[in-house]
């Protein structure tokens, strides 16, 4: 047994059982632990919040949690250089808080309440407002992790501009934790936005959907975000800033969005979740831009077709949505679903990800489904991992 | 193989005009921008298509001969400087915009595409492209995706790397891969973002997908003249402490002042010890707004003049005057070396002290343009190369900056690259175990350490082989259960 | 071959940082993307020269395939003078570097005819001949006189302009003006034009009829000798005929005539009055838009591209001036043509002699003419509105074409604009 690791009978990472959880409290005792475990060969998987560890693909083999619970806090808020370093296991909320008194923010979504920083930038998760701030590979501008061999590494720094050495933070970025263990991330911040406007109108179907998109995008009102929602069909877009610029760009909105448009100074509901609940099974889609009534077409004819209720919701403005199958669908229905979202997807220069899905269903589909660039993603796993104990088997191409 | 056998076989498939061993067109090719490195490359190629690009990288690494990619030769850090021993494969004849797509926000083009030339290509949609080198009228698009670049607009829209999309790039290895592409977020790891700023080491980029952003409704830009770069800086502060993101905020000051006058006669105001420009862009009814605010700062903190840009020609005149500076700095000293640092930007005046004390001890003239709003400073060292010591008191100078900007918790570099020129100050930011990490990607892309080698690592790391496990296939990937695309 | 002294001034070669500034704005560049067809790649081979390396074959084509047109120069953040630099690489070519026969042919006919307005016109009637006869016969010519012939516009006969054109109303300058060779033999109404226009703008228009070719052809190629002598003769002419400035309605011999004086520098019996004539040399437009206008413009209802002649625009700083007249005329639309800085690809005998790059930058020229979408394309240039024109012919489009001076003369007549024979 390593040091700072206790057995845990019950602990399980999606089903799979682990021998013991280890909480360091610092990236040097993170290093201990990763160092021990790979001198013992044995697998490990790092829990944040806890709040997707059903998602991609159960853990190949695992023998030890790594717990970022005790890596909590703000090392540092530079408030007049617009910069952050805060600790893996700090919940975002937490940042938030922390943040709000400067009257700055990082200005990533938590679609799901409770997430960590490690865990939010391990597995690139974003929301509505990417659309204006990007995503975790856009704002962390420095990170400290702990190799599969327990050598601690930093790149970037604590500067938003830097091209000094080559951008680790963007590999470990959705990299699943299995690259090493995040210990510690820099973020550039961002002003808290004095106003804001929610201005939302429910459309007749996709080519309704398409007309209102292209009229926001084509516009001049510099959406945050630009979502859409099938349930029932509505497009929103938010506008952030100034109080007279944001009056001004609601109204323009509503023009735009045409009948029926309403503002309003809270979110619609649902606004920056997942369409699903857990043991749901969710699904990530991606399309070139103009390809998003496309697929809201797509969906449509695959949820008939399969006699499905499929929920979708995401960023139009982007091309990124999600959609949500009820948890007790038929795995065979689903296999069908999937294959027919990734064609869709495919149309649009996309893709279709399964992030998460009960057993039944995960051992039946290709979740990852294809992949570029897989033979140098391997190539990297083997240089970062070469005994493979970092949350083995749960990443694209069996990574 | 010699270098003799790679060009005869370089020669069967490319025509002779692509392949160059002429000694005197060589030695053209012997410097990037940076020309204190000059090195004259065996061979140049010059493919024009990515299969013939790839097919050169293939003849190289097939022959053991190093190669490294050069767009437009415009690179500070000696990045694309040559190998003495290597074929130089330049871009600059691959240079199709392949497509402007507005309603995707997205151009899909060749490497050597000027910068510029894709905002132009998508101005007519009412879209641009964002990043903005100084040289973005030269630098090509496969140049700034090797080396991340930056430019003024990239405080508020960011560098190049938020702005590729998607690369088909040449691996060391001579295959053609796709990585990212014109939708967001592809699935597996972000080798995209790893490539980006790779400064050529792992591989070359044949073809590139960019975003597009629309241009903005309004750009409102001010010139504003302050006593010195103190009171500049605290304006640059303080518009930002009020949660304004300016498109760009630059600063320059009177040495540089001085010479972009000399060169381009921008007409910044006299007696000006530092000059801000401060540009927001943006809807209407927002610029106008944070606009009368941004004035105000300027002013509070001893502006003594503001200009307002009355329209695009005089906005022109405020940029040329900035975008000219390094070049410019040609007119009133023979010689001089540009540096790029960052620091926080609060540490501004300690560090601009700092540097005046450097210059006033070494008996060097050091001329100062920065991206302020980023913290991004250009010191330019002036010397004379004819006077005996004066060469190496402004390296030494140059040299000391970057300690400086290290200590301040800043970077030895934020958009020249590190290259050949900064490989020794790489250290000095990152502990041998954060190199050694870095360069685990090099190894899995360039285990030979064939594409250019030399930059970047001042101490290549070796790529034995991996003592790995064999991986056994994953259960959810055996034939017959994963559905298989 | 004898070295007499440095191949160019070495610390001229110096001032280049290599920043590449000047590549996107360089023809040859443009064109093949090469290093040693930029400015910046020719400097390098001009630094190699001094530094020893002998002057190949190959150095000394990446030279001649030079245009010439100075735009890298407009580009230039350093303020390199490359204008001056390639002048003194061309004489030092033209030193060092033995041309092949059929090269030295070739220049000696291009040379032995263009300065010369009697010569050209001897050769206007079997020009002519060839014209009408039409291509079969032109598509017999050898490669690069085939090119020459295909340049030439329409022949039509010259009329000869006054001595002295009196200025209507009252007198606001007394000018000189150079008729040139091209212009007063292909282009006689353009002449015609810009002496009616000067003398509604109240100038006596001074026009010696005994005036020769001011040499600018030549210097453009490294023939220095031959420069001297031309330039002495327009000395000569004009030095001593009591004008306020010497008015020249073509590009490129306004630009060599403005540097007569560092032309003469080392002749004494010539160097003071040259460059004092050098002082008062104007291009038309220019002087137009010193004086400001006096007689009063008729509207011409056209859509027109102008086109900034490289040795206007790059080599005499001389941009707004023809714009601000063109605008000046009511109901007249003014498009610019996008990447304006590009050469057309005359460059003075560049097109005869360097047919091939000459021709792909017409025919890059004509599409951006094309797409500005005017029904004319005006300029102030012989040189450009023959190559122009040819790029148009290529691309099957037609546009009709005229200078600077016969637009202002129409507006100001208020008749309408004829077309140039193109």
């Amino acid at each position: 047994m390593i040091a700072g690791a206790s057995p845990a009978p019950a602990a399980r990472i999606a089903g799979v059982p682990a021998a013991a959880v280890a909480s360091p409290a610092s990236t040097a005792e993170v290093a201990d632990v990763v160092r021990g475990a790979a001198g013992d060969d044995l697998a490990l998987v790092v829990r944040g919040g806890g709040t997707r560890q059903d998602w991609a693909l159960p853990p190949q083999r695992l023998d030890l949690i790594l717990e970022t619970s005790n890596l909590c806090g703000l090392v540092e808020h530079a408030a007049g250089d617009l910069v952050a370093v805060v600790r893996a296991g700090t919940p975002l909320r937490q940042v938030q808080e922390a943040l709000r008194p400067a009257g700055q923010q990082l200005a990533l979504d938590e679609p799901l309440p409770g997430a960590t920083v490690g865990g939010t930038v391990a597995v690139n998760a974003s929301g509505p407002r990417r659309m204006l701030y990007g995503t975790v590979r856009d704002l962390l501008i420095g990170v400290t992790v702990v190799r599969a061999d327990g050598v601690v590494a930093k790149a970037g720094g604590k500067v938003v501009k830097n091209v000094a050495g080559y951008d680790l933070g963007k590999l470990v970025a959705g990299s699943y934790g299995t690259l090493g263990v995040i210990t510690e991330c820099a973020f550039r911040l961002h002003p808290l936005p004095a106003a804001r406007r929610f201005v939302s109108v429910r459309v007749d179907g996709p080519d309704d959907a398409a007309r209102v998109l292209a009229a926001v995008l084509g516009a001049q009102v510099v959406p945050s975000a630009l979502e859409v929602d099938t349930d029932p069909l509505t497009v929103t877009a938010l506008v952030e800033g100034v109080p007279e610029g944001v009056a001004q760009r609601a109204a323009d909105l509503e023009k735009l969005l045409g009948d029926g448009a309403s503002t309003a100074e809270t979110p619609p509901p649902g606004w920056g979740t997942y369409p699903w609940r857990p043991g749901d099974i969710g699904i990530k889609l991606t399309s070139a831009l103009s390809r998003v009534p496309y697929l809201l077409t797509a969906v449509g004819v695959t949820a008939q077709l399969h006699d499905v209720r499929l929920h979708v919701r995401g960023s139009a403005g982007t091309g990124v949505l999600y959609a949500g199958l009820p948890g007790d669908t038929d795995p065979g229905s689903v296999v069908g679903v999937v294959s027919d979202l990734r064609a869709a997807t495919r149309a649009g220069a996309g893709h279709c990800v399964v992030l998460t899905s009960p057993p039944a269903v995960r051992s039946r589909v290709d979740v990852w489904g294809h992949v570029d660039g897989l033979d140098l993603m391997r190539r990297v796993k083997e240089q970062f991992d070469p005994l493979c104990i970092l949350a083995p088997g749960r990443f694209v191409g069996g990574i | 193989m010699t270098v003799d056998a790679l060009a005869a076989r370089l020669r069967g498939f490319l025509l002779p005009e692509q392949v160059l061993t002429d000694r005197q067109q060589l030695r053209t090719y012997e410097c990037d921008g940076l020309t204190h490195y000059r090195v004259v490359p065996a061979v140049v190629v010059l493919p024009r298509t990515a299969q013939e690009c790839a097919d050169t990288v293939r003849a190289c690494v097939d022959a053991g001969v190093p190669f490294v990619a050069r767009g437009s030769g415009t690179g500070l850090s000696g990045g694309a400087l040559p190998h003495a021993d290597g074929a130089l494969i330049v871009t600059s004849q691959l240079r199709a915009i392949r497509e402007v797509a507005p309603q995707d926000e997205r151009a899909v083009v060749e490497p050597g595409v000027i910068n510029l030339q894709v905002s132009r290509a998508a101005s007519p949609h009412g879209y641009y492209y964002a990043p903005d080198p100084s040289s973005q009228q030269i630098c090509s698009i496969g140049g700034n995706v090797a080396e991340n670049s930056g430019g003024a607009h990239c405080l508020k829209y960011g560098f190049t790397t938020n702005h590729v999309t998607g690369v088909e790039i040449v691996t060391p290895d001579g295959d053609l891969v796709r990585l990212g592409g014109r939708a967001p977020d592809a699935p597996g790891y972000d080798l995209l973002g790893a490539f980006v700023g790779s400064e050529g080491t792992l591989g070359i980029a044949t073809e590139v997908t960019v975003r597009l952003v629309r241009l903005p409704e309004t750009v409102r830009t001010l010139l504003a003249a302050f006593p010195g770069t103190d009171q500049a800086g605290a304006a640059t502060s303080a518009i930002i402490a009020a949660g304004v993101v300016p498109a760009a905020i630059e600063m320059m000051d009177a040495l540089a002042i001085e010479a972009a006058e000399a060169a381009v006669h921008c007409g910044y105001p006299g007696g000006a010890g530092a000059v801000l420009i401060v540009e927001l862009d943006g809807p209407r009814a927002e610029v106008d707004a944070q606009f009368a605010a941004v004035e105000a700062f300027c002013r509070e903190h001893g502006a003594f003049e503001i200009r307002i840009a009355a329209d695009d020609a005089e906005r022109a005149l405020f940029w040329k005057g900035r975008k000219s500076a390094f070049a410019a700095v040609g007119r009133i000293s023979p010689d001089y070396i540009v540096q790029d640092g960052v620091i926080p930007r609060t540490a501004l005046p300690q560090v601009l002290t700092r540097i005046g004390e450097l210059a006033r001890d070494h008996g060097v003239r050091v001329a100062n343009v920065f991206h302020a709003g980023d913290g991004n400073l250009h010191p330019l060292v002036l010397f004379d190369e004819t006077v005996p010591g004066q060469a190496e008191r402004a390296e030494a100078v140059s040299g000391a900056i970057l300690d400086i900007c290290v200590e301040h918790g800043g970077s030895i570099t934020g958009e020249h690259g590190v290259g050949v020129d900064k490989a020794k100050h790489l250290p000095s930011m990152y502990s041998a175990d954060d190199l050694d990490t870095m360069q685990l990607v090099r190894c899995a892309f360039d285990p030979h350490g064939l594409s250019n080698p030399g930059k970047i690592f001042p101490t290549p790391r070796l790529c034995g082989e991996v003592p790995g496990r064999r991986k056994g296939t994953h259960p959810q990937h055996q034939p017959g259960i994963a559905e298989v695309f | 071959m004898v070295l007499e002294g440095p191949f160019v001034d070495p610390g001229l070669v110096s001032d280049c940082v290599h920043c590449g500034f000047c590549l996107p704005t360089c023809p040859t560049y443009v064109l093949w993307g090469e290093e040693m067809d930029s400015p910046r790649g020719r400097i390098q081979l001009m630094r190699q020269r001094l530094e020893g390396e002998p002057l190949t074959p190959s150095a000394a084509g990446h030279f001649d395939a030079c245009l010439g047109c100075m735009a890298c120069v407009t580009a230039c953040p350093s303020g390199v003078r490359y204008d001056t630099l390639i002048e003194q690489t061309r004489v030092a070519v033209e030193r060092e570097h033995p041309r092949p026969l059929p090269e030295r042919a070739l220049r000696g006919l291009v040379f032995g005819l263009f300065p010369h307005p009697r010569r050209l016109a001897l050769v206007k009637r079997p020009l002519g001949l060839y014209q009408r006869l039409g291509s079969p016969l032109l598509s017999r010519l050898p490669g690069r006189l085939a090119a020459l012939a295909a340049l030439a516009p329409p022949v039509r006969r010259s009329v000869p302009l006054p001595a002295l054109v009196p200025a209507l109303g009252p007198r606001r300058a007394v000018v000189g003006m150079l008729t040139g060779c091209v212009q007063r033999e292909f282009f006689p109404s353009v002449n015609a034009a810009t002496a009616r226009v000067l003398a509604a703008e109240g100038c006596d228009v001074v026009i010696p009829p005994s005036q020769g070719c001011c040499g600018a052809l030549s210097v453009h190629s490294g023939r220095h000798a031959e420069a001297a002598d031309f330039a002495r003769g327009i000395v000569d002419t004009f030095a001593s005929a009591g004008i306020d400035a010497l008015v020249v309605n073509a590009a490129g011999c306004g630009s060599s005539l403005k540097s007569l004086g560092e032309l003469l520098a080392d002749d004494p019996a010539y160097a003071p009055r040259a460059a004092a004539l050098a002082a008062r040399v104007t291009d038309f437009s220019e002087l137009l838009a010193d004086l400001g206008p006096a007689a009063p413009r008729h509207p011409l209802p056209l859509t027109v591209a102008y086109h900034d002649a490289c040795h206007l625009a790059h080599a005499q700083g001389v941009r707004s001036q023809p714009r601000t007249l063109l605008r000046g005329i009511p109901g007249l639309d003014l498009r610019e043509i996008p990447d304006a800085e590009i050469c057309c690809g005359s460059a003075g005998v560049y097109n005869i002699l360097n047919p091939a790059p000459a021709a792909d930058l017409a025919a890059l020229k004509a599409r951006n003419v094309l797409f500005t979408g005017a029904d004319w394309l005006v300029t102030a240039n012989p040189g450009c509105l023959m190559q122009i024109t040819a790029g148009l012919r290529t691309t099957g489009a037609t546009i009709r074409t005229a200078h600077t001076a016969q637009v202002l003369d129409a507006s100001i007549r208020g008749v309408r604009l004829n077309p140039d024979p193109a």
